[in-house]
């Protein structure tokens, strides 16, 4: 009763540009955790085997010292890992691969499936299929060969393949590295483990992408999940199980505030999220000086509460109401220009007039502060 | 506002109260020469006003020497539609009242009051300054600073903007102007003064450059990896390709087939060179016994040849011979000849010989008998020689010493002379044989004696006598005597003389000895001039020439007698002999010749027969035609193998030309580099595979797009935080823009009424010109014409005009804004020339309609036309001493 965990796109070696330094440090540690956790609970989960379905490195020239902390954190499971080279980390004639295995930084129990062909691990009762890229890019079906591939009666035929599905996956339309919807079918395959969407997504019965162990970008469904996937036998439809891998929630929203409760709403949500969230907000609309000031309080706490917190206010208006204008005490020409401001908003150079009445707004308020002190 | 009446006392030299009252709303001229209080009265005015009462920086106000004064001034003037009374007195007595209408203010308050009136401020301490002044301080000009306006203006500027904004009815922003430098200020954190980024902002954008160019760098870095990457697959999979295909051997094998075609034809190649060789040894071979055959044919005329060589030598040969007889008879004849010629050559010399030895003997028996005659006469003169030179010998004598002697002799002569005279003279008789000895001399016979000495004259048996000669003289003559006679003694003795004649008589026989001795030796000198042994030796010599001489012509054959007659002379013997020789000579080469000619021919005669001999002994020989038989059926064998040999080499020659050596050469070079460049690009591939391993090794352990990644990180925040500041940066850049066109229109608005009253004035002054207030309200550009410049820079008169029109103007604004206005000019527009002065004053006295003026002067007289009545301060002193209280 082979069982065995699914995961993919490790994308190690990533480097986060987006963040500050130190958020961005954090971040890319934190796929580091990742897979010790995936080691951690395919121990706990008594799996037989970890499959990771391609894009294990982001880059080809990653550090030495990335290389051999990739490895280092499998050390957990000590049972076999199969790790298959995805678009990311192809099994060129130089790759990341090579130069791993030059370091010795690969361990006895990892196997690399650099060339097409079969893995049996019988043991674990398990033929795995593999289809690694061997350029970065390819436009035929690298699992094409899994049809032909024969494997022992005895074990569970297992596909690893990193590529599209085609006419599933959005974005799809003359994707590079396809792969037949059908093709567990085609190739007898109990399972095929997919790699190269980053999402948790399931494509038949027997075909899943696990997607990517930590999140790294916002705009993916489903990320920060393993699947353990139990096969009680040759030919029976497999069990897949998702695991919650993740270690930082991403969300990215986009709120156009008109009434001053929506901005209301948008900090009790704000409040709501847990402490280890990667933020990414834009904003619309307009505010009131009041509640520009209120946003950016909260903004400020949320950033020493967050991992990060990126908040685009550029689409955003000022609009100061007439109280605020009264408590700025702006009068004669300096009332105009507010005014002006105001009206400038509305043009090509908005986001020049919102900042340029916001400084205003801030100056005004501390000669009133000034003055009452 | 209107200023009714001034009063002053205890003030400088106002000690005693001093009132100026019916000030008129209008102009007021007060004049007075200097030193009247004119200036005290302006000074008073402002003291009233300015100066705090407090204080005790006002000394200048104590009358001089007066510790105990409390300079008062009181004023009385209409404002704002009330009536104000203000007393302050200083320095002793520190007040300040003020009545406004009815209401009371005193001390400070009364001074806000006042303040606030006028639009001026106090100092904080010690005496006011220009900066209080305020708008007092633009109206009331002090003497010679009238065209001193900007800094004036200045100081009213809040005063005359409130007053404008009043006017304008527009609300200048509270603090606009301090906001606009906040603004700027953080707009210059920014920006450099000329609008460029500065500081951070720039620093920024250079960084996000640079880190662009790094991430060019990595991202060129990575292409150029990936690059290498492809070309390492293509490589690999290239060199397993060939490895496995191995296209070389393919090529290898066609070599050795080419190779071993090649090697037959070259087989063939050989083969033929070997018959061709074999060919040409035939054809050698053929050649060779051609030619012997043709020689064996040959010996038969070679035979012919010799035997008529054979009988052209025996032709020859007895030619020659039958040469020699007549070549013997003339040789014979020649040395017969010859002989003869000899013979009588011997005979001519010996004649010859005879001859000359015969010559020879007479000669020397001619010298013979003269060399004897000679040496007879030699020795005659040699005796006589030797005789002269013996008697010369004997009788040599000194010829001076002879004369000495002579001359003694004389000498002695005379003394005995002399003695005899006085000598004792002693004579004797003897009888013979009687004897006597004087001095024991014996004297006998007769004889007389001269003594001269002291004698004695023994006679035998008679006994001595002694005789002693008298005289005076007798002692020095008898010694002159005796030294004369011992002189002559000795003189004689020398010449070895008995006496003189002797001597003389040797003198005489030695000269003549000298002379014949001399006669003796030139005859000898004639006839044997080197000495007669030479003659003597000559003589023997010449004897013996004569002998050998003769013994020679003894010996000497004397010549045949028969030949005598042919004898000729010796020279022409010779020649004749000489000529028989060479016919002699001439003959014997001849017969030489004939008979080495004869030799030759001889020897060649032989050698022909020998060599026709030995030819004829071969061609008869039974040999030589069995060898010309054989050499022709050997030619005939030899014609056979080679024409047979010659068709196998025609057609393996075709069969080389067919299977194309060079061709095949060629291949198998073709495929030799093919197989070298198939292992080399193979080589050069499994080479490059390796570099561009060791390379990407080197390259990947960097970790190119991990640095690349964090570069961007880098190069992102770089440009966030830039972005943030750009924003900033635009922001503010409109912020500030906004706020100063603002500001400036603002201004503008507000500069309009100001201009206004301005341009009023100014037409009056400089129809056409036009003066222009700036963002401050100072005035600022003056145009007048052509002209265009500042204030400042015309000349003083103009610049204090235009003070006072801008002045007016101001003065026009406050009215016209509400403000009291009251105009004090100390003695101004000295400057001026008349027209100006005459303009100013249409000026004046339009402002007048509006405003109070109070001119100072003291020089009424230039100010007489102003339509008002002067005041003279000097004529209200005389009133006030007058009328006290």
């Amino acid at each position: 009763m082979p069982k065995f965990l699914h995961t993919a796109d490790w994308q190690m070696g990533r480097a986060f540009s987006r963040f500050e330094t130190e958020d961005g440090a954090a971040l890319v540690e934190a796929r580091f955790e990742a897979i010790e956790k995936l080691a951690r609970l395919a121990n706990e989960h008594q799996c037989d085997a970890v499959l990771v379905a391609g894009d294990v490195f982001d880059a080809q020239t990653v550090a030495d010292r990335t290389i051999r902390r990739v490895f280092n954190a499998t050390r957990e499971f000590t049972g076999p890992w199969v790790m298959l080279p995805g678009n990311h980390d192809a099994a060129l004639a130089e790759s990341v691969w090579t130069r791993a295995k030059r370091l010795g930084a690969v361990p006895d129990n990892v196997h690399l499936a650099l060339e097409p062909g079969v893995i049996n691990l019988k043991p674990q009762g398990l033929a795995i299929l593999c289809a690694p890229l061997t350029q970065r890019n390819t436009y035929s079906d690298l699992t094409e060969t899994f049809n032909t591939l024969e494997t022992p009666e005895s074990l569970i035929r297992v596909g690893l393949a990193h590529g599209s599905v085609q006419g599933v996956l959005p974005e799809d339309i003359d994707s590079t590295n396809p792969i037949l919807p059908n093709r567990a079918e085609t190739a007898r395959l109990d399972y095929l483990a997919l790699g190269d969407w980053h999402g948790t997504k399931q494509i038949d019965e027997r075909t899943w992408y696990s997607g990517t162990p930590e999140p790294e970008r916002f705009r993916n469904n489903g990320a920060g999940y393993a699947l353990v996937v139990n096969v009680p036998k040759p030919g029976a439809l497999p069990k897949v199980t998702p695991l919650e891998t993740a270690r930082y929630q991403w969300h990215q929203w986009r709120e156009i505030l008109t009434v001053e409760s929506d901005l209301d709403q948008l900090l009790d949500r704000l409040q709501a999220l847990p402490e280890l969230s990667v933020v990414d907000l834009r904003l619309e609309g307009s505010i009131t000086l009041a509640g520009e000031e209120k946003l950016i309080n909260a903004l400020s706490v949320a950033e020493a509460r967050f991992r990060s917190i990126q908040c685009d206010r550029s689409g955003l208006q000022l609009e100061p109401t007439d109280d605020d204008i009264a408590a700025l005490k702006a009068d004669g020409y300096v009332g105009e220009v507010i005014e002006h401001l105001r009206i400038q908003q509305q043009d090509e150079d908005a986001e020049a007039a919102r900042d340029a009445l916001a400084i205003l707004a801030g100056l005004l308020k501390d000669r009133k502060q000034e003055a009452s002190e | 506002m209107r200023l009714r009446r001034l009063k002053v006392e205890q003030l400088r030299q106002f000690r005693q109260p001093f009132v100026m009252d019916d000030l008129q709303p209008g102009l007021n001229l007060i004049h007075g020469p200097n030193e009247s209080g004119k200036s005290t009265l302006v000074r008073a005015i402002r003291a009233a006003f300015f100066e705090r009462y407090r204080t005790s920086s006002v000394d200048d106000l104590r009358p001089w020497g007066d510790s105990a004064a409390a300079p008062t001034i009181t004023l009385d003037f209409d404002a704002q539609h009330k009536s104000w009374h203000l007393v302050k007195s200083f320095l002793q007595r520190k007040r300040c009242d003020l009545t406004i209408d009815s209401t009371s203010y005193t001390e400070d308050e009364a001074e806000e009051k006042l303040a606030e009136l006028l639009g001026f401020q106090f100092s904080a301490k010690g005496v006011s300054k220009p900066e209080h002044w305020g708008v007092p301080g633009l109206l009331w000009v002090e003497q010679g600073t009238g065209q001193n306006i900007e800094q004036a203006v200045e100081h009213a500027g809040e005063h005359l903007k409130s007053a404008l904004n009043s006017l304008v009815g527009e609300v200048a922003s509270t603090g606009g102007d301090e906001l606009i430098e906040q603004v700027k200020a953080r707009w210059s954190e920014l920006f450099t003064p000329t609008g460029k980024p500065s500081g951070d902002y720039q620093r920024l954008e250079k960084e996000r450059e640079v880190h662009q160019q790094e991430i060019d760098e990595l991202q060129a870095r990575i292409q150029k990896y990936q690059e290498q990457v492809d070309r390492l697959g293509k490589l690999t999979q290239d060199y397993e390709r060939t490895q496995h295909e191995r296209p070389w051997e393919e090529v290898e094998r066609q070599l050795e087939q080419t190779k071993e075609r090649y090697r037959q034809v070259q087989k063939l190649e050989q083969q033929q060179a070997q018959e061709k060789e074999t060919l040409t040894h035939l054809q050698n071979n053929q050649q060779l016994l051609r030619q012997n055959q043709e020689q064996l044919w040959s010996l038969n005329k070679k035979l012919e040849v010799r035997k008529a060589e054979l009988d052209k030598a025996q032709r020859e040969l007895e030619q020659a011979e039958a040469r020699s007889p007549a070549t013997a008879s003339s040789i014979k004849a020649a040395k017969t000849a010859y002989e003869a010629a000899a013979k009588q050559l011997e005979q001519a010399r010996l004649q010859d010989i005879r001859s000359r030895l015969e010559q020879d003997i007479r000669r020397l028996e001619q010298q013979n008998q003269t060399l004897t005659q000679n040496l007879e006469k030699a020795r005659q003169y040699q005796q006589e020689l030797e005789q002269a030179r013996e008697q010369s010998r004997q009788n040599q004598i000194d010829s001076r010493e002879v004369k000495v002697l002579k001359n003694t002799e004389h000498q002695l002569k005379e003394e005995r002379i002399r003695s005899q005279t006085i000598a004792t003279r002693l004579t004797w008789q003897l009888e013979p044989g009687a004897r006597l000895a004087l001095n024991e001399e014996p004297l006998e016979g007769q004889g007389e004696r001269q003594l001269l000495e002291e004698s004695s004259l023994v006679i035998t048996g008679v006994g001595t006598l002694g005789i002693t000669p008298g005289g005076e003289d007798l002692a020095s003559t008898r010694r002159k005597l005796s030294a004369l006679e011992q002189s002559l003694t000795e003189q004689m003795t020398t010449l070895g003389v008995d006496s003189v004649q002797q001597a003389e008589y040797r003198v005489a026989a030695h000269e003549a000895a000298e002379r014949t001795l001399r006669h003796s030796r030139e005859l000898l000198g004639s006839v044997a001039p080197v000495g007669i042994d030479q003659l003597l030796a000559d003589q023997k010599e010449t004897e013996s020439e004569l002998q050998k001489a003769k013994a020679q012509l003894q010996n000497s054959p004397a010549p045949e007698p028969g030949q005598q007659a042919q004898v000729t002379d010796v020279a022409s013997a010779e020649a004749k002999r000489t000529q028989a020789e060479t016919r002699l000579a001439e003959a014997e080469a001849e017969e030489r010749k004939h008979q080495t000619e004869l030799l030759t021919r001889r020897q060649t005669r032989d050698n022909a027969e020998s060599e026709w001999y030995q030819l004829q002994d071969e061609v008869q020989n039974p040999e030589h035609q069995k060898q010309l038989q054989k050499l022709s059926a050997e030619l005939a064998g030899i014609e056979d193998k080679r024409v047979r040999l010659e068709a196998t080499l025609q057609a393996r020659e075709q069969e080389i030309i067919e299977a194309r050596p060079s061709i095949l050469k060629q291949d198998i070079e073709r495929y030799q580099r093919s197989i070298s460049n198939l292992r080399q690009t193979q080589e050069e591939r499994q080479r490059e595979l390796r570099d561009i391993q060791v390379r990407l090794e080197a390259w990947g352990a960097e970790g190119l797009e991990e640095q690349c990644n964090e570069k961007v990180a880098e190069l992102e925040k770089c440009h966030r935080r830039y972005q943030e500041l750009h924003r900033r940066a635009q922001a503010l850049n409109l912020l500030l823009t906004l706020l100063t066109e603002k500001r400036q229109a603002l201004t503008r608005r507000l500069q309009a009424p100001l201009q206004k009253h301005l341009n009023h004035y100014l037409s009056l002054l400089f129809p056409q010109a036009t003066l222009e207030v700036d963002e401050h309200l100072r005035p600022g550009t003056f145009s007048r014409g052509t002209e265009l410049g500042q204030i400042a820079e015309l000349s003083f008169g103009a610049r204090e005009q235009m003070g006072l029109i801008s002045r007016l103007a101001y003065a026009d604004l406050l009215r016209e804004a509400g403000r009291p206005t009251l105009v004090i000019l100390d003695d101004t527009l000295v400057h001026s020339d008349t027209d100006r002065l005459e303009d100013m004053k249409r000026i004046l006295f339009d402002a007048a309609n509006r405003h109070q003026i109070l001119l100072f002067t003291c020089h009424p007289e230039k100010w007489s036309d102003l339509g008002v009545a002067p005041r003279d301060i000097l004529a209200m002193k005389e009133q006030a001493c007058s009328a006290p209280g």
